[in-house]
């Protein structure tokens, strides 16, 4: 063939077409790699997968978890069956444990800030000598002025951040959003109890909730579901029944037999007036000494003054709520709560989140006295101490009056330095506090986080040093609520962190510091695992409970595979003394709640907040999984949404998916509506948990649009004498905002109706018995 | 006749091209690789360790007598020894300091497949070291259609498929041997193992 210019071309393109296919048929970089890993984990040798016991920390409460461990990768979550507290059943919640784990969010490395603080500019540094030294040199010329946050912390993490605090001349406080000083100060005056009790559902026969969300986000809701499911279908019983006082339709009063809208702040009320008519009709329990627990004849005419007659439009029960006459079914239901037997009264969230709160919680504990359910079977059960001395088995939470008093702390410089452990305040607290301004504008405040992933506060942080997720650490707890008797739970590493990823555990931190201070006299162990295993070695020489071990090193091995250490015969006190005159002092202590703000006006709201089921307060709001889970009464995902009644939104002309703008007098936010007739007409429900500014994409707002945290709108009421928030003490105006979009959730849009008699149970009836 | 003459030369061209790209595909394992032993991270020679010093096959593929995959060595294994081994010549003490180096910086080895089967093929290790080193069959046939009368050792089960390695310094494909289905077959049919197709096929 002759070279012709045409042809050369004609080659030269045929040529490039072989080797671009050439390439495109090969296979990929890499694609036939085989890697040797760098460690060489026991459970890589067989390819086979390994289940270690520990503890889920998603949520407050204790739960225990096994964890799959392939190849040294954690893959799936599951309830540990040993464990007391949960009996091996689990909350989605726990499952998306793993997603803290493998999050791309992650912090990391230890990084310092190079840009105005809030910015959100940090560079990365290496620990030694950086962040050591920083941390070091802070603590030696702030420490004395320092405040150390960290989320509720018991067992051995607990007594560390506190001898740590107090050793540098600190102070250390446990961070809620929704904090329960309420309820245990509740707990404090009517059981003269410190620790949180248990409720023994399973056993009951008749539960009367006021507010207790507890099938949903409410203490320990995975204990109660389970005690719940044999209140139900036990065997050998017959069905139980649940009567749900609340100002909001939640999980749990979806679930109940009746549920009473109840008018915010007035559960106390109701639930004395349930009080005068057992007193009145003589229904209380035998052996219940009436005198000293109503103080006498004094007392007694004290309580006159809840009279059905009175309290039913007070609380703003109308017939058509009740079925009838709201006096009889008050009556009624005093009636059936003190027959039924064994009943509880459990009191709760909403219910203790007024002015009034402490007294409306006191209120409804004390009716346990007159059924006599107070250390009872299915009653209300006490939790005992902790195993070891010294070593905290309750939570200590400062109240909103604490975070006052340290805003304006370092508002005056009187506290320099900030040390944060898995929390975020400035999103967790009321945005009229001015937390955030506050920490901007102190120019000599240093505040290091120890958190995995950024948040609200974090960014503001001149040091980030990050702490491992609890998968990759050691830890113990103590249950709170416990199960009735003492129950400890251990927390073990279970993976290593992803080789890009550099995080070093607080408290080793916190040890190494410690050592570096020279306050080894007040915290001599050389890392967590040795303080843990101290612990363990404590409870090796007690001698009793579910592990027996003829050594030590026996002991916490079996520790390790059993993934905590119980003992069902050391248990909280049976008999508990109800206060003279409990009944009297309760009701001199009643008060109306208070409702500050924008007043009362008819074209007002009672807002009413309430934990996220999955993300809780934002705590979660990172895990992708737990955004998309459905809320299990709306099924909306991923977004704030606002519960409004049907009839309501219609008067309003808004519909579903409509954005509002929900105004209190101290700032407004942004939320979907969500029409459902089982709202209240004049109540508005909203979730915590959204609106961050700062961190993960999954848990932030987009940027330039308004707030959807609804802790931004809220009023700073007190409740009276626990100084903590009255989070549903806010009035709030709707108004549109014009924008509206489709809503993501699973629910249909057509309403429901009976779907009648289906085709198969239609043929079913056609066939007769002898054709079958 | 000239545009016939050009249009006939570039059909044959074609044509050879993918000729050649099929012929390919099929006798070479990996794939353009042409039975060649691929250049690894690390110059590992078998002869040093296995014939040498004879450390077992699977002392190292750990997983060989256990499971579907024989496994390469972590890096940390490679330190049980090699934290105190240096290596005689120049060039094996630079490859253990890669080793070693990887081990400090936390850096995994990537190494290059040598022996490779499709995706949709389930090859258990352990099922066919079972059947070779079984005393009480008393005649197998290797792939090559070969008698083997005296049961073999799991070293020698080795050599079956993957040649002496132990007297490689590189590792490469048992020369003539493609590993392609009809060798599995042949293999199974003259063993008188199942030809099912679920057999290999999931």
């Amino acid at each position: 063939m002759k070279l012709t210019r045409r042809n050369f071309l004609a080659w030269a393109g045929l040529g490039a077409v072989g080797a671009v296919a050439c390439e495109g048929f090969g296979i990929r970089h890499g694609e036939l790699n085989i890697q040797s890993p760098v460690r060489l984990p026991e459970d890589l040798v067989r390819g086979t997968d390994n289940w270690y016991a520990s503890l889920c920390r998603t949520c407050p409460s204790c739960e225990g978890i096994v964890v799959r461990v392939m190849e040294g990768r954690a893959k799936k979550i599951q309830g540990n069956p040993f464990f007391p507290t949960n009996q091996g059943k689990t909350h989605a919640r726990c499952e998306a444990g793993l997603q803290a784990l493998y999050h791309p969010d992650r912090v990391p490395s230890p990084m310092r800030r190079s840009g105005p603080r809030g910015s959100g500019l940090f560079l990365p540094i290496n620990w030694q000598p950086n962040g050591m030294d920083s941390l070091r040199s802070a603590l030696q010329a702030r420490g004395s002025s320092s405040v150390l946050i960290t989320e509720p912390l018991r067992g051995h993490l607990g007594l560390l951040a506190d001898r740590f605090a107090s050793a540098i001349g600190g102070e250390h406080q446990g961070f809620e959003t929704i904090d329960n000083n309420t309820f245990r100060a509740a707990v404090k005056n009517v059981f003269n109890q410190d620790s949180v009790p248990d409720f023994d559902l399973e056993n009951s026969r008749f539960i009367l909730s006021f507010g207790a969300d507890f099938l949903s986000t409410w203490l320990s809701p995975t204990r109660f579901n389970r005690g719940y499911g044999e209140f139900r279908q036990g065997e050998g019983h017959d069905r139980g029944m649940l009567y749900q006082i609340d100002s909001r339709f939640s999980m749990t009063a979806a679930n109940s037999d009746k549920w009473l809208p109840v008018r915010p702040g007035r559960e106390g009320h109701l639930a004395l007036s349930l009080a005068q008519v057992i007193v009145s009709e003589n229904l209380q329990a035998s052996g219940v000494d009436l005198d000293t627990l109503a103080g006498g004849d004094a007392g007694i005419q004290t309580l006159n003054a809840f009279r059905p007659e009175i309290v039913a439009p007070l609380a703003g029960l109308t017939p058509e709520m009740t079925g009838g006459d709201p006096v009889e079914f008050l009556k009624k239901l005093a009636r059936d709560f003190a027959n039924t037997r064994p009943s509880v009264a459990i009191g709760g969230g909403s219910a203790g989140a007024q002015s009034n709160g402490l007294f409306s919680l006191e209120a409804i504990y004390a009716l346990n006295y007159l059924v006599g359910s107070v250390g009872a079977k299915g009653g209300v059960r006490f939790n005992p101490g902790s195993p070891w001395d010294g070593v905290p088995a309750s939570s200590k939470v400062g109240s909103l009056e604490d975070w006052t008093r340290i805003t304006d702390q370092i508002r005056s410089g009187r506290t320099t330095m900030l040390m944060l452990h898995g929390v975020d305040p400035v999103h967790g607290l009321p945005e009229s506090l001015q937390l955030r301004d506050a920490i901007a504008q102190a120019d000599d405040l240093f505040v290091v986080s120890f958190s995995a992933f950024l948040d609200d506060t974090s960014v503001m942080a001149d040091l980030i040093l990050p702490d491992r997720v609890y998968l990759e650490d050691w830890g113990d707890d103590i249950s709170e609520p416990g199960p009735g008797y003492q129950s400890v739970g251990l927390q073990q590493p279970v993976v290593n962190p992803l080789p890009d990823l550099d995080p070093l555990s607080f408290p080793d931190v916190l040890l190494t510091m410690a050592e570096e201070l020279g306050k080894e006299s007040q915290l001599p162990w050389a890392n967590f695992k040795s303080m843990l295993r101290e612990g363990s070695d404590a409870l090796y020489a007690l001698d009793r409970g579910s592990i027996q071990a003829v050594s030590a090193d026996e002991f916490w091995n079996n520790l390790l595979r059993r993934g905590g250490w119980w003992d069902e015969s050391s248990m909280g006190p049976a008999n508990v003394q109800a206060p003279n005159g409990l009944l009297r002092t309760i009701a001199n202590k009643a008060s109306d709640p208070e409702f500050a703000g924008i007043g009362m006006g008819s074209d007002s709201f009672y807002l009413v907040p309430f934990a996220h089921n999955t993300l809780l307060d934002g705590y979660n709001g990172h895990l992708p999984w737990l955004q998309s889970a459905p809320d299990p009464l709306s099924t909306v995902t991923w977004q704030t949404w606002v519960e409004l009644n049907d009839t309501t939104a219609d008067q309003l002309r808004l519909k579903e998916g409509d954005i509002v703008r929900i105004e209190s007098s101290k700032d407004s936010i942004r939320a979907v509506v969500y029409t459902t007739p089982a709202a209240p007409p004049n109540i508005v429900g909203v979730p915590l948990g959204q609106g961050r500014r700062h961190g993960s994409d999954y848990a932030t707002d987009r940027p330039g649009t308004e707030s959807s945290n609804v802790m931004d709108i809220l009023e700073t009421t007190l409740v009276k004498d626990t100084g903590s928030l009255a989070w549903a003490g806010t009035r709030v105006r709707l108004s549109k905002t014009g924008d509206s979009v489709s809503i993501s959730k699973l629910e249909g849009n057509a309403r429901a109706v009976e779907i009648g008699i289906t085709p198969a149970e239609e043929i079913i009836k056609t066939i007769k018995p002898e054709n079958a | 006749m000239l545009p016939l003459l050009v249009a006939g030369g570039v059909v044959t061209v074609i044509l050879g091209f993918v000729l050649v790209v099929l012929l390919i595909s099929w006798f070479s394992n990996p794939p353009f690789g042409l039975g060649n032993a691929p250049a690894q991270p690390v110059a590992f020679p078998h002869t040093v360790h296995v014939a040498d010093n004879n450390i077992q096959c699977e002392f190292c593929h750990r997983n060989v007598t256990k499971g579907a995959a024989s496994t390469v060595p972590a890096v940390e294994q490679c330190l049980f020894c090699h934290q105190e081994i240096d290596g005689v010549t120049v060039t094996a003490q630079t490859e253990i300091d890669k080793v070693r180096t990887a081990f400090e910086t936390d850096q995994p080895i990537n190494w290059e497949r040598v022996h490779r089967l499709p995706d949709h093929v389930r090859f258990i290790h352990e099922a066919h070291i079972r059947y070779f080193t079984d005393d009480t069959i008393p005649v197998k046939f290797g792939i090559n259609g070969e008698e083997i009368t005296q049961t073999p050792d799991v070293a020698q089960t080795c050599i079956i498929c993957h040649g002496d390695v132990a007297n490689k310094t590189v590792v490469k494909p048992k020369t003539g041997q493609s590993l392609k289905m009809g060798t599995c077959l042949d293999c199974h049919r003259i063993n008188d193992a199942p030809t099912d197709c679920t057999t290999c096929h999931q």
